[in-house]
């Protein structure tokens, strides 16, 4: 059984999916076919103190698309008060002029926007929306006129894991701070659609050799990376010490309604954060439990980079065998182990 | 360092007291066990997480831009078995270490 390294006494970080609703329909959305009632303005604020209270430090806004909720700079404003270092990703659509001021106002330390290609035809393709890559480069240039820290979120898969150098360019160019280059998920239309946008395992192990040659460098914005398998490649993420996924180790998501889950992959509810002790569940939940203490499967019983890796991501493994325990599907080690 | 500066955490960094790790360190303190090696209080810049143990976490919560050395050395004397002078010192090491990671400015 794997040592889940140290877990801290709450989580540093909960991704808080405000409301599934979206103007956008993605080919990779995890959450297109979920459905959750939002929670009322005065709702939000009681989870976002009961957040802040148990030592939460940062709270990442996603969905569904965060701008569609008419009260975000209004509960944004009180949550930032209340002590929340807040953030949020955005396809960029909504963000005008004034968007971009009101969430400078609020308080929001960074803003992301998704992005997938350099091409225009090839991200309003993938994003279902004529016009959107025009929308989101409009997007960057107001969060950078407005003075708010800009970062460039991309899905990578099949459209665009062959350019990651023009992104860069055009992140750079656009003036994102950094880039997160998110690992394709098999969830939502990410399942639907796996087998034309997700790569081969091999392709992922390529890709990350492209990318992390490029991390570090001057000329391109920060590259960050979440994903356990880049373990196998000797670069997981140094800062935070924590083998395999962060996912209930450093982190949590939250459904529009207050549910509770490890992550925004991963739809086991572990309670509500309206109803439950919130550092109760994080000491005592038997899945985060489980997540922690991961035994190898398969492949990884006799892989030498399993203690740093645990499995690669959990959620992925989750989605295609229901295991949690399960190699991740991404893994280039041992394909015949 | 100029010791008669007082000095206060920079705002908007993000950080937070480990209350258990805290108790435990201050229970290894009192049974005259070293405890310098148990993160009590984590700050976080840029994602990278960084651990205080017990004697700079308390020296951090105290740098409210009320207090310039000689204070904070006066407010942790009582609390930590050690001389003036070595607590002295390693409340300068401590605030000139945060003050080139840019985690505390001039009050």
């Amino acid at each position: 059984m794997s040592a889940p390294g140290k877990i801290y006494s709450a989580p540093l970080l909960v991704n808080w999916s405000l409301n599934y609703s979206c103007n956008f329909s993605c080919e990779h959305c995890y959450s297109r076919f979920e459905k959750a009632e939002e929670l009322p303005a005065e709702q939000v604020l009681e989870a976002g103190s009961r957040l802040a209270k148990a030592g939460v430090l940062f709270a990442n806004f996603g969905g569904g698309e965060p701008l569609l909720r008419r009260d975000l700079l209004a509960v944004s404003t009180e949550l930032t008060a209340r002590g929340l270092s807040l953030s949020l990703n955005s396809n960029g659509w909504l963000l005008d002029a004034a968007a971009a001021a009101g969430l400078r106002d609020a308080g929001f330390v960074s803003v992301g926007l998704s992005l997938d290609s350099h091409r225009a035809e090839v991200h309003d393709r993938f994003r279902n929306r004529p016009g959107s890559f025009e929308r989101v480069v409009a997007a960057a240039g107001h969060l950078v006129r407005a003075g708010v820290k800009l970062t460039i979120s991309t899905v990578v898969c099949r459209v665009n894991h062959r350019e990651l150098a023009p992104l860069l360019e055009l992140a750079k160019s656009l003036g994102a701070a950094q880039v997160y280059l998110h690992n394709f998920k098999c969830s939502g239309k990410g399942m639907e659609h796996r087998f034309e946008l997700d790569l081969e395992p091999l392709e992922w192990r390529d890709f990350y050799r492209e990318a992390l040659a490029f991390a570090g460098n001057p000329l391109f914005p920060e590259i960050s990376f979440d994903d356990p398998i880049l373990a196998s490649l000797g670069a997981r993420d140094a800062e935070h010490g924590i083998p395999g996924s962060t996912c209930g180790k450093l982190s949590l998501h939250l459904r529009p309604n207050g549910d509770i889950t490890p992550c925004g992959f991963i739809p086991l509810v572990l309670g509500n954060i309206l109803r439950d002790d919130l550092p109760t569940l994080w000491r005592e939940s038997p899945v985060l439990e489980a997540m922690r203490h991961k035994t190898a499967k398969g492949k990884c019983t006799a892989c030498g980079h399993y203690a740093s890796c645990l499995g690669g991501c959990t959620a992925r493994a989750f989605a295609v065998s229901g295991d949690l325990n399960a190699p991740d599907p991404h893994c280039w080690e041992n394909p015949c182990g | 360092m100029d010791v008669t500066v007082r000095y206060r955490r920079r705002p908007g960094l993000p950080w937070r007291e480990e209350p258990e790790a805290a108790r435990e360190a201050l229970a290894e303190l009192e049974a005259g066990r070293d405890a310098s090696g148990e993160g009590t209080l984590l700050v976080v810049e840029r994602g990278r997480i960084t651990e205080l143990n017990i004697l700079g976490g308390e020296i951090w919560k105290l740098c409210d831009g009320s207090l310039d050395v000689a204070g904070i050395v006066e407010a942790l004397l009582p609390r930590f078995e050690v001389g003036r002078e070595e607590l002295s010192a390693d409340v300068r090491e401590f605030l000139a270490d945060l003050l080139a990671r840019g985690w505390v400015v001039p009050s």
